[in-house]
C-alpha cells in the first residue's frame, strides 16, 4: 500500500477549490487501488483550515503552520514541501495547477529526484508511476504521457475533476517548521494585488470576457453590466491586458489563466489558439463578433454575430428580465 | 550584467497538424524561437542597452536549432553556445534542466533567464529545476526586470496579484511574454549575427551519465480533444437575436 498525498493551496483565506477536486480525484484512486489517501495545507493559518479538508475523505492531514506562509514565495515553500515529502513519503504528490504550484513544481522534482508531470487535465494510477493526459500544442490536441518513478508529482487543471464529499475522521499531524530569515534566498518586496473583491476567475461559474472589440469605455461599462447581471467574473484576452485595460491576472489563455466555467462569453474577441487554449473546456460558451469568419465561432455554442455595442444591451436587459 | 538565456526551438503551434495512430505529424521546416524566450532575450537586451554587459544565448537541439540561435543573435545577442543532439530526442525538461545545469556549472554569470515555458508543451519546469539544481535563488514568470548593484528586481505575475520580488545575483529568473514585445531583427542585425561566434558543444562532452539523460516521462501518443457539438450562428437584427440568445441561454444551456 503506499501513499497519494494532495497539496491544499489557500488563496485569500480560503481553499482552492481546484485543490480538493485534485483531493476527490486522489480518494477515488486511492479507494479502488487500497491506498491510502493524505493532505498537506501549509498556510500561516493553516489548522483553521482542516475542517474543510476533512470533508473530502482525507485520512491525515498534515499541516504545517508559520507567519512565513502568509505570502507565496517559493523558497519557504519548497522547504516545507520537501519536509512533508520526507515525512509522508508520497508515491504520488498530486497539486492543484495554480501560479504558485507552477513556481516550486520543477525545483521540488529536482530537489526530490522525483518525476514530474504538470498541468494535466487527467491522471491514473499506473504500474510504476501514473499515466495521464496532458493538452499540448496550445491546448489543440492531448498527448498521453506517463511518469515513472517512485515519487511522483503531478499538477492538474482547475476543473478537471468533481467535489465528491466524503467525511471521514483524519488524523492530523503538525509538522514543525521554522526558517530563518537569512536562509530566505528572495526578498517579497511588495504585493500590487487586482482590485480587492474580484471573482477568482478558476472557480466563477460564469466569465464575461472581453477583447479588443470592446474599444472603450462605454465597451467596458457593457462588459461590466453583463457580468454583474449574471453575477460573473470579468476576465480579457491578451489584447486588453497588455494595454492596460484589465489587470494582467484577468488574461484568459496559454500565457494567462486556463478556465472552465459553465458560462463563457467571448465578447469582441476573434479567437487565437493561445485564447481558446485557456476557454476551450467551459460548458457552455457564447461568442459575440462582428466578424461572420471569426474563428471564435468555430468553438461557440452559440454565435451571435454582430456589433457588441448594439448586441449587449438588448442581450443584457433580456437576461434581467429573465433572472427577476 | 552577464546574462545567459536558454533558448529553445520549438515547432509553431499555429502550423497546420496531423495525428496518424496516435503519432503526431506536422511539417519539420516550421520550427521557431520558443515565444517566452524571444521575451527573455529581449528583456536581456535592454538591461544590456541599460547597464552594459553581455548577453550568451545557450540553447540544447540539432544542427537545425542553428537557425534558432541566428535569430537571437540577430536581435542583438552577443554570442551562443549550441549545445549538440544527434537529433531533437524526446528528452523531458528534467533532462534538459539536468544538462543545462551541467553545462552551468562551472560558468560565471550574475542571470540566468529561461522562459517560462516551452510554447508547444506547457511544461514550465525547466526553469525552477534548473535554479534548484545550481541552488540559485530564483523567480519564475516574470512580467517586469531591473537591474541593481548586485540585484535582480523581478515583477512577477502571481496568482491574484502582481509580486515584487529581489533576488540577489546569481539568479535564475523565467519569463513571460507579458513582459515585452521582443523586436524583429532588422537587416543590419541579420548581417551581423553570421559574424558572431557561435561555440558548438557536442552533448557528449558534457560527461552526462545516461542515467542523467534518460527523461522520466514520455509521450505515449496524441489523441484528438474530444469535440464539441456543433454551435448554432445567429445573424440578422441585433436586438432580435441578442434577445433569442439570452432565452436559449435559459430555456435550452441551462445555465442562466
Ligand atoms: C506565446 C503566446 C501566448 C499567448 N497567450 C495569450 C493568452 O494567454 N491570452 C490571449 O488572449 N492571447 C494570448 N496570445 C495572443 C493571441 O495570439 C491574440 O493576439 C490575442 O488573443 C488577440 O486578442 P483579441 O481577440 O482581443 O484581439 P483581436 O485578435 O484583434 O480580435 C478582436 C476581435 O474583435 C472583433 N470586433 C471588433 N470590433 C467589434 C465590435 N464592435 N463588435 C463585435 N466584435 C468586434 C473583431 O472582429 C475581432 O475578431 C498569445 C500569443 C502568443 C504568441
Ligand atoms: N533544449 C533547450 N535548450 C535551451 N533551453 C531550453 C531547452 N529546453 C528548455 N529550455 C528552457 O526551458 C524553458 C522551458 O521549459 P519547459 O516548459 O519545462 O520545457 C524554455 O523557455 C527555455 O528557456
Amino acid at each position: 500500500m503506499s501513499t497519494i498525498l494532495t497539496h491544499i493551496a489557500i488563496s485569500d483565506g480560503k481553499i482552492k477549490r481546484s485543490s480538493l477536486e485534485v483531493l476527490s480525484h486522489c480518494k477515488k484512486l486511492a479507494e479502488s487501488d487500497g491506498h491510502s489517501v493524505e493532505a498537506v495545507i501549509i498556510d500561516e493559518k493553516a489548522s483553521s483550515f482542516v475542517d474543510g479538508v476533512k470533508k473530502y475523505g482525507a485520512s491525515k492531514i498534515y499541516t504545517i503552520e508559520d507567519p512565513i506562509f502568509k505570502n507565496h514565495m517559493n523558497t519557504p515553500l519548497l522547504r516545507a514541501l520537501a519536509k512533508v515529502m520526507e515525512t509522508a513519503n508520497p508515491s504520488v504528490f498530486a497539486f492543484a495547477s495554480t501560479e504558485g504550484t507552477k513556481d516550486i513544481l520543477g525545483a521540488l522534482a529536482a530537489n526530490q529526484d522525483a518525476s514530474v508531470l504538470p498541468d494535466v487535465s487527467s491522471f491514473e494510477l499506473a504500474d510504476g508511476g501514473i499515466t495521464a493526459k496532458r493538452p499540448v500544442m496550445a491546448a489543440k490536441i492531448i498527448a498521453n504521457t506517463e511518469a515513472k518513478g517512485d515519487k511522483v508529482l503531478v499538477s492538474v487543471r482547475s476543473g478537471s475533476y468533481d467535489l465528491v464529499e466524503s467525511e471521514t475522521d483524519a488524523e492530523v499531524v503538525n509538522i514543525d517548521f521554522s526558517m530563518d530569515d537569512n536562509d530566505l534566498k528572495a526578498t517579497l518586496k511588495e504585493i500590487i494585488s487586482a482590485s480587492g473583491d474580484t471573482i477568482d476567475l478558476n472557480e466563477a461559474e460564469a466569465i464575461v470576457a472581453a477583447g479588443r472589440g470592446v474599444k472603450d469605455e462605454e465597451g467596458q461599462n457593457l462588459i461590466s453590466e453583463l457580468a454583474s447581471v449574471l453575477n460573473a467574473g470579468i476576465g480579457a484576452s491578451r489584447a486588453l491586458t497588455e494595454a492596460g485595460v484589465y489587470d494582467p491576472s484577468l488574461q484568459i489563455g496559454q500565457t494567462g489563466k486556463v478556465v472552465s466555467p459553465q458560462l463563457y462569453i467571448a465578447v469582441g474577441i476573434s479567437g487565437a489558439i493561445q485564447h481558446v487554449a485557456g476557454m476551450a473546456n467551459s460548458k457552455v460558451i457564447v461568442a459575440v463578433n462582428k466578424d461572420p469568419d471569426a474563428p471564435i465561432f468555430e468553438v461557440a455554442d452559440y454565435g451571435i454575430v454582430g456589433d457588441l455595442y448594439k448586441v449587449l444591451p438588448p442581450f443584457i436587459e433580456e437576461i434581467k428580465k429573465i433572472k427577476n | 550584467m552577464k546574462f545567459y538565456v536558454c533558448i529553445k526551438m520549438v515547432p509553431d503551434v499555429n502550423a497546420p497538424l496531423q495525428i496518424k495512430d496516435g503519432q503526431l505529424i506536422q511539417d519539420a521546416d516550421r520550427m521557431i524561437l520558443n515565444a517566452y524566450d524571444a521575451s527573455a532575450v529581449e528583456e536581456a537586451l535592454v538591461l544590456k542597452e541599460k547597464h552594459g554587459g553581455e548577453v550568451e544565448v545557450v540553447c540544447i537541439g540539432s544542427a537545425k536549432a542553428s537557425e534558432t540561435i541566428r535569430k537571437a543573435l540577430a536581435m542583438g545577442a552577443d554570442k551562443a553556445t549550441h549545445i549538440q543532439t544527434t537529433s531533437d530526442e524526446q528528452y523531458d525538461s528534467g533532462s534538459y534542466a539536468r544538462i543545462l545545469a551541467k553545462f552551468f556549472e562551472d560558468k560565471d554569470y550574475d542571470v540566468l533567464s529561461l522562459g517560462k515555458q516551452s510554447q508547444d508543451t506547457d511544461s514550465g519546469l525547466t526553469g525552477s529545476m534548473v535554479a534548484e539544481l545550481l541552488e540559485l535563488p530564483y523567480a519564475t514568470n516574470a512580467v517586469g526586470l531591473e537591474a541593481e548593484e548586485g540585484k535582480l528586481i523581478v515583477k512577477r505575475q502571481g496568482d491574484s496579484g502582481q509580486e515584487m520580488i529581489e533576488l540577489p545575483t546569481p539568479c535564475a529568473v523565467t519569463c513571460s511574454n507579458d513582459m515585452n514585445e521582443p523586436r524583429i531583427p532588422n537587416l543590419k542585425g541579420i548581417m551581423a549575427s553570421k559574424r558572431k561566434p557561435v561555440e558548438q558543444i557536442e552533448l557528449s562532452a558534457l560527461g552526462l551519465s545516461d542515467d542523467e539523460l534518460t527523461p522520466n516521462t514520455s509521450v505515449k501518443g496524441y489523441e484528438e480533444k474530444p469535440g464539441r457539438e456543433p454551435g448554432k450562428k445567429f445573424e440578422g437584427e441585433p436586438d432580435e437575436i441578442a434577445r433569442e440568445v439570452a432565452q436559449l441561454l435559459d430555456t435550452e444551456a441551462n445555465v442562466l
